[in-house]
């Protein structure tokens, strides 16, 4: 027998109708992606073949056994998992991001954490092990291997395989950057993936 | 004054102590006094290495708690008169170190050699801080695989936080030593390349040695690899040993080794 252990990411979802749950999903679906939706209460053909369409894995009224409190996912199932964070983030990005620019041309080794409340121009690696927590934006022109926590409005990264990128507290999943730099960026609490400078070489 | 240059690597078992030992002993080759300093408290093993372990008499914390002169327990090497050893203590542990102490072993060693070159504890706690306080430079030893590099890049962190130089405002200078690179490996990309890891670190290489099973035999008999002139790695170390003391020598390629005919021939009889 050969047995694989992989963890799942599951999104709870309790259906009342269909609108709703085709405007949540057009917005969302790259997002949940690699997830297993749950849909609870009453499925219908029409949700069915609109997440076969989407390429989601779904079931269809299976409970789990949660870790989390459920508070948590009540307020998944009804908005977007975005606008929790973004209640507190305004005041700190108003008057800080827009003023102050840090450059930094340092490579951040395994061990080092930068912990920054202003924005950040980043030119060189962020190495296996290393932190990044900031509150503005942030751009990194070189190769991210370490952990980064974002809060800002934007952030630009290469492809990066071995990073973990948070952005709001949503993990950017590296599949959708590309070589070249990538905008991910906040508009209308959703997150979107954007390649810039197409035909500049950084290179 | 000297130039004390620390040997660090992070992760145990990279070749820290092999590479102090030979490149101690290709410094003095190099017609340079050098002392090597084993700061590996309760875990002594430079001695054997370089085949002195039945000449010590006293060890470094004996001479930093002034029980006995620096002079009586520097032991010179039977290879060059100008390399000697400065033992760690066997019996104690890393506790007993402080920094008061070790800036003037230091400053004491400065005085008389040309280079004084300390082989640190693996890890990254008080000894190994200890060893970097006071260096001018430090050779990191790395091997061509993740976990290696990672402890690496850790330890050049705290390098470049808590050495005394770092602290006046200065920058300590660092050389790269990739050790046990396999060719093989490397070709068929099971194992990092130089450039990737240079990439990840950014510090100059000062030398690349390949994986030699003569390292083995050359430590238990305490004969240092430098000096079995055949060996790949002897070479290798005697390359960077030069390069330390100032001379211009060429990398070489040490991940294509040469394939001509004469070469296959010659590996038919090893």
């Amino acid at each position: 027998m050969k047995t694989k252990q992989s963890s799942v990411k599951v999104l709870d979802v309790t259906l009342t109708n269909n609108d709703d749950f085709v405007t949540f999903f057009d917005r969302n679906y790259i997002v949940f992606q690699n997830h297993l939706i749950v849909l609870h209460g009453e499925s219908n053909a029409f949700i069915e073949k609109y997440l076969n369409d989407k390429k989601l894995n779904f079931m269809v009224n299976a409970e789990f056994k949660k870790a989390r409190p459920t508070k948590e996912i009540q307020a998944q199932e009804t908005q977007t998992p975005k606008e929790l964070p973004k209640k507190e983030e305004p005041p700190v990005l108003e008057h800080k991001t827009k003023t102050t620019l840090k450059v930094l041309d340092k490579l951040v080794r395994s061990g080092q954490e930068l912990n920054i409340e202003s924005d950040l121009l980043l030119l060189n690696r962020v190495n296996s092990g290393g932190k990044i927590n900031i509150n503005g934006n942030l751009i990194i022109t070189e190769i991210v291997e370490g952990s980064i926590r974002c809060n800002g409005d934007f952030m630009m990264l290469k492809s990066s395989p071995k990073a973990n990128i948070v952005f709001h507290e949503v993990e950017v999943d590296n599949k959708y950057l590309t070589e070249r730099l990538n905008r991910v960026e906040l508009k209308n609490n959703e997150i979107t993936i954007t390649p810039v400078l197409k035909e500049t070489n950084w290179g | 004054m000297g130039i004390v240059i620390a040997v660090i690597s992070g992760k145990g078992g990279v070749g820290k102590t092999t590479t102090t030992a030979n490149v101690g002993v290709g410094i003095a080759l190099n017609d340079k006094k050098c002392v090597v300093v084993d700061f590996d408290i309760g875990q002594r093993n430079l001695d054997m290495i370089l085949g002195l372990e039945n000449r010590v008499v006293f060890d470094m914390v004996q001479v930093m708690d002034g029980e006995v002169g620096l002079k009586q327990a520097l032991i010179k090497s039977k290879i060059s008169p100008n390399l000697s050893f400065l033992a760690a203590s066997q019996t104690k542990d890393k506790s007993v170190l402080n920094s008061e102490k070790i800036l003037k072993l230091i400053n004491d060693l400065k005085a008389d050699f040309d280079y004084v070159i300390l082989d640190a504890p693996a890890g990254i706690e008080t000894g190994y801080e200890h060893t970097i306080e006071f260096a001018d430079r430090a050779i990191i030893v790395v091997n061509p695989e993740v976990s290696s590099i990672r402890d690496a890049d850790r330890a050049i962190g705290i390098l470049d936080s808590k050495s005394q130089k770092v602290k006046d405002g200065e920058e300590v200078f660092k050389y790269l030593i990739i050790n046990r690179i396999n060719p093989k490996m490397v070709k068929s990309g099971e194992m990092l390349s130089s450039e990737d890891i240079l990439d990840i670190l950014n510090i100059p290489l000062v030398g690349k040695i390949p994986e030699d099973t003569a390292i083995i035999d050359a430590s238990n008999q305490g004969k240092p690899i430098i000096l079995n002139k055949k060996s790949e790695a002897g070479q290798a170390y005697e390359r960077i040993a030069g390069r330390l003391c100032g001379n211009e020598i060429d990398m070489q390629d040490v991940e294509n080794p040469k394939s001509g005919i004469l070469h296959k021939f010659k590996g038919m009889f090893k």
